[in-house]
């Protein structure tokens, strides 16, 4: 049987409105998504299909423009244009409204748990990449602002396994940073991108980091050991995947069971790629597997791999719609 | 992290319209210069399009319309043209005094391999060389400002039974530290800020009103300027909150940072090393037999050290002969306290940084501040920090050089400021003469919030 991408369910999930993120819970049986209705769902199973459990009225004043669950899987974190990061506890099946974390000058763009899940980063367009810290009494402090992009930044993710955030830019740029001294610092600058990086997806061992673009391409980047092991980083661009999007490339994926990679378009498709097994480790080749060319109407603006169950994928859209997937390989 | 709050203006280019429908891209190169990219892929770099002040007030582009026109007016070009007005033109001359701070001159020394003092008088026998008739140095009007702060936190103290916003108290010194907090927290914050003066702001009274009467000379024929460590001081010496509408001057003309100093250097070919040395203008200044007198405490003024030490001793007669510091999440961030029989009397602390203020503020805002006094400035690690000093030498080390200018300014001998009878003298001759609402006016300041400029059409995504 040819690989292929099914779809599972549609879900008018954010009426009269866009979707901007989904995103599976940690344990794979909840998703969460927000939009330009200011609103949060969670979405969970019952039998075949998914309904909606809750919906997150009150917590912000603008578009949600992303959640993200702790790795406990007790907590979200929503990030909003109105400036502020929203703190949520699971309760039950519902959450409540725990702190409210203030101090972007403007809109914030994403949120994201450190694997420890005593960090969290927050990025806005005001530039600036803030990490804040949490303990014991649910109390949130800064720890760091880091100035080290032009622009907007658009998105953060933290490394699978150490304490190393990435970010992506309107600047063109992907930064990765690490603590140092009593600090955190910029510690490489990933220039190559031709226009506005908008996601970042580490790989299941962290060792290579993708990113997508404005440029309608996909590159992947590697470390490359540092000789003097102090100082800056060094991560190499060792693949472009261009000529597969049509359009910008909002979100991508990396499926941290499968390897697949999944992007989310803004010609309304999703692809889902595959990495060639036999290839140099150092030079990855990756082949289009899939793809649905109109999976929604409108932009693709997000993807994400359940993290238990291979091959099951979830896509949102401007439409205002969820579609979940389900990504079979060729027998 | 100097300027971290100040917004780009959107409007920095501009683009020759052409006929025809090519479509360029505008792109921001890694140098900060913008060039067009065309079609072919073929790139223009794009000229800077100077900005009116009523065009930039109108945009509303930026939250910080008016302030990077403000810093431009003020530059050492502004002072080199007053000085040659003076020398080409017989009416109008100005009476031209320096005031360099004590961050600024611990910078230039490490630069030229000096001690402090030695760059001390070296600036000053190249400041009188260009033209400038006085150097004095804001150590001096320091004094005025520690001396107003621990009266001020003491009384403070005293009535925080009956008026919930007076402590904690925030020191106020730091201009950029003032400018985030009218801005971001406006009404909230301000009742907490200290109202005494900036040494700057100080010397600002010193030089255009005390030393102006007894030179018999109007304001507005003194052309004040400052060396301080940083850009955000230009900002606080153009407030109109130190404007003489009366006299139609400002109190401190020109802002000058250590890096413009060492750019005048740099342009007359000169090196402090070559300049000869040239006794030092002690009216304004803190000297003994020709060497500069510190303050204790930190380089950002020691406002926490002599706060915490006069309190100590006037609220619970404790002689403090040494401050123990903790550092608590970082070392921007530390705390100091006066415990007696187990009981916490005063709990101070220094919080420097936009990350510690960040907290400070917010938790100060959820109620849970445990501090009575916060030493605070807007730069990690301070004023001998500053966005304005001198820049390490390529291949320099940023931290080692700051060390150097650190262990530079700790050098000097310290003096207190009771110990000061020259200051004593002018709060007697002078301060105490003019009447309490005037002697106000001259010791302290006052604060406001600024609303800020959200424009939906500078929206985008």
């Amino acid at each position: 049987m040819k690989a292929g991408l099914s779809p599972v369910q549609t879900l008018n999930a954010h009426p009269d409105s866009r979707c901007w993120f989904v995103g599976w819970s940690p344990s794979g049986t909840l998703l969460a998504s927000c939009g330009g209705d200011k609103a949060i769902r969670i979405w969970g199973r019952e039998g075949d299909s998914w309904i909606c459990k809750s919906v997150l009225q009150d917590g912000h004043q603008r578009t949600v423009r992303r959640v993200a669950w702790s790795p406990c899987g007790n907590y979200l974190a929503s990030a909003s244009f109105d400036a502020t990061t929203c703190i949520w506890k699971k309760k039950n099946d519902d959450f409540e409204s725990l702190t409210v974390l203030e101090g972007h000058e403007n809109e914030v763009k994403s949120v994201a748990w450190a694997p420890s899940g005593n960090l969290l980063a927050t990025c806005s367009r005001d530039k600036s990449v803030w990490v804040w810290e949490v303990d014991e009494d649910d109390e949130y402090e800064c720890v760091t602002v880091v100035n080290s992009h032009t622009q907007d930044v658009k998105n953060i993710v933290w490394h699978p396994t150490q304490e190393l955030l990435a970010s992506a830019s309107y600047d063109n740029n992907v930064c990765i940073y690490k603590e140092e001294d009593d600090d955190w610092e910029c510690r490489a600058t990933l220039q190559g991108h031709t226009s506005t990086v908008w996601s970042l997806a580490f790989d299941a061992t962290g060792q290579r980091l993708a990113s997508c673009s404005d440029d309608r391409t996909v590159k992947i980047w590697k470390e490359s050991p540092n000789e003097s092991g102090q100082g800056d980083l060094l991560w190499k661009c060792v693949c472009t995947l261009s000529g597969y999007h049509g359009r910008t490339v909002y979100d991508i994926s990396w499926c941290r069971l499968t390897g697949a990679l999944a992007t989310a378009c803004g010609d309304d498709a999703v692809r889902v790629f595959k990495e060639d097994e036999t290839a140099d480790p150092d030079q990855p080749v990756f082949s289009l597997a899939a793809q649905v060319t109109r999976a929604h109407s409108q932009d693709v603006n997000c993807v994400a791999w359940n993290p238990k169950e291979a091959g099951l994928l979830a896509s949102c859209s401007d439409d205002g719609g969820i579609s979940i997937w389900r990504f079979q390989e060729e027998d | 992290m100097e300027n971290w709050f100040h917004r780009e203006c959107v409007k920095p280019v501009k683009v020759e319209k052409k006929q025809g429908k090519s479509v360029a891209k505008i792109q921001i190169e890694d140098d900060g210069s913008y060039v067009q990219v065309n079609q072919d892929g073929g790139k223009q770099k794009l000229e800077k399009a100077k900005i009116t002040l009523n065009d930039c007030l109108a945009c509303s582009g930026c939250i910080t319309s008016a302030e990077s026109v403000l810093i431009t007016q003020q530059s050492h070009q502004e002072l080199l043209k007053v000085l040659l007005n003076n020398k080409s033109s017989a009416t109008e001359q100005k009476v031209v005094v320096v005031s360099v701070s004590p961050q600024s001159r611990a910078s230039l020394a490490a630069r030229f391999d000096l001690s402090s003092g030695e760059a001390g008088r070296r600036l000053t026998s190249f400041f009188k060389g260009l033209g400038v008739h006085h150097v004095f140095e804001t150590s001096f009007s320091r004094t005025f400002s520690l001396l107003e702060s621990q009266r001020e936190f003491v009384e403070r103290f005293q009535r925080k039974e009956q008026d919930s916003k007076s402590l904690p108290m925030l020191t106020s010194a730091c201009p950029g530290w003032i400018c985030y907090a009218e801005k971001t927290h406006g009404e909230f914050v301000l009742p907490y800020i200290s109202t005494t003066r900036s040494p700057q702001q100080m010397m600002g009274s010193l030089v255009k009103g005390y030393f102006a009467e007894q030179q018999g000379l109007s304001p507005q024929q003194i052309y004040h300027v400052a060396v301080m460590p940083c850009f955000d001081k230009k900002l606080e010496a153009s407030r109109p909150d130190f404007y003489l509408d009366e006299a139609e001057t400002r109190e401190v003309d020109c802002v000058i940072t250590s890096g413009e100093v060492q750019k005048m250097l740099e342009e007359k070919n000169v090196s402090l090393n070559d300049v000869e040395p040239a006794p030092l203008d002690t009216l304004f200044s803190s000297v003994s037999e020709d060497e500069f007198l510190k303050h204790s405490g930190s380089g950002s003024g020691g406002y926490l050290h002599h706060v915490f030490t006069y309190a100590a001793k006037q609220l619970f007669g404790e002689e403090v002969k040494e401050l123990t510091y903790k550092t608590l999440r970082n070392k921007d961030f530390q705390e100091v306290t006066l415990e007696k029989d187990g009981v916490v009397l005063l709990s101070f602390a220094s919080t420097y940084g936009f990350r510690n203020i960040q907290n400070l503020v917010q938790k100060l805002k959820r109620g849970k501040s445990p501090y009575h006094f916060v030493e605070v400035m807007a730069c990690p690690a301070g004023c001998l920090n500053g966005g304005g000093q001198v820049k390490p030498l390529p291949g320099q080390n940023p931290k080692e050089l700051l060390q150097k200018v650190e262990e530079l300014y700790m050098a000097e001998r310290p003096l207190s400021p009771e110990d000061d009878t020259r200051v004593a003298e002018l709060y007697q001759s002078w301060l105490h003469t003019v009447g309490e609402d005037r002697a106000n006016e001259l010791l302290h300041t006052r604060y406001h919030t600024v609303e800020k400029m959200t424009n939906g059409l500078t929206m985008k995504w």
